[in-house]
């Protein structure tokens, strides 16, 4: 039966790890897509030969859900029944899960907001459009760094 | 009274011709623009998770001394790196591209 290294309710943290990266993932990415779209269907309305600059907020909130995807697609891959997962790799793995599980929570909030003033801007002022795009690298970025932990945290 | 209404109405139809011509010439436009963001997004969006899976199967097939670990590290940083190469041509495309379109206005 499972000792104290392999409890039973030891894959319950690996599960809640791979549920929470895609789940808060998927929320920030939600957030992100549809506060940029608000301001891209107000956009466009006068200026629509900028959709496919216009798009760029919402591919990129697009992406920190793919983030989520690829860390709760290997900690999926490293599932076990009880005997063989300890409970050390369940602590693991929920910690990489919840982290870029929350960073992409953080980056899909940061994009959603620099989406919608950016691409509202952009119509006004095409030239703000370089800054709005160095804007929304940064907000990606914090995801990557949240992917980057989970992943060497994946590895330990 | 007969005659203002005739110049009217064939104003009306010329007019009408125009705004259907600009129409269909928008038409094209927006498909043409729909196409490319439908590629750059289809592109995003698939080319990570075949990156990712193709990967997996061609690194466990040709490398067996790599462990299962190794290689699901691998494929995931290898699906992100696409990831973000297909992210550079789209906002590359967004950013020249547009520009052109912009002029042709």
């Amino acid at each position: 039966m499972a000792d104290s290294d392999n409890p039973i309710y030891g894959p319950f943290f690996g599960v809640m790890g791979a549920a929470s990266a895609i789940i808060f993932s998927a929320l920030g990415a939600a957030y992100g897509t549809a506060k940029s779209g608000t301001g891209i269907a107000a956009m466009s309305v006068m200026r629509p030969e900028l959709i496919m600059k216009s798009i760029i907020p919402v591919v990129m909130a697009g992406i920190i859900a793919i983030y989520g995807l690829v860390v709760a697609v290997l900690i999926a891959g490293a599932l076990d029944e009880p005997s063989k997962y300890s409970l050390y790799k369940g602590f693991i793995h929920l910690g990489a899960g919840l982290a870029v599980g929350f960073s992409g929570l953080a980056a899909g909030f940061a994009i959603g907001i620099v989406g919608d003033a950016g691409v509202r801007g952009t119509a006004q002022q095409p030239r703000l459009f370089v800054g709005m795009i160095l804007i929304l690298i940064f907000a990606e970025v914090l995801g990557l760094y949240g992917l980057i932990v989970a992943i060497y945290l994946y590895t330990k | 009274m007969a005659n203002k209404n005739k110049l009217n109405s064939s104003g009306e139809a010329a007019s009408n011709k125009q705004k259907l011509k600009k129409q269909r010439s928008d038409d094209a436009k927006d498909y043409s623009s729909f196409k490319i963001v439908f590629f750059y997004c289809s592109l995003i969006v698939f080319l990570p998770v075949v990156t990712f899976f193709c990967l997996k199967s061609v690194v466990l097939d040709r490398f067996f001394t790599l462990t299962d670990l190794n290689t699901n590290i691998y494929s995931a940083v290898g699906a992100v790196l696409a990831l973000h190469l297909a992210l550079g041509l789209y906002i590359y495309r967004a950013y020249f591209g547009g520009k052109d379109s912009t002029k042709t206005d």
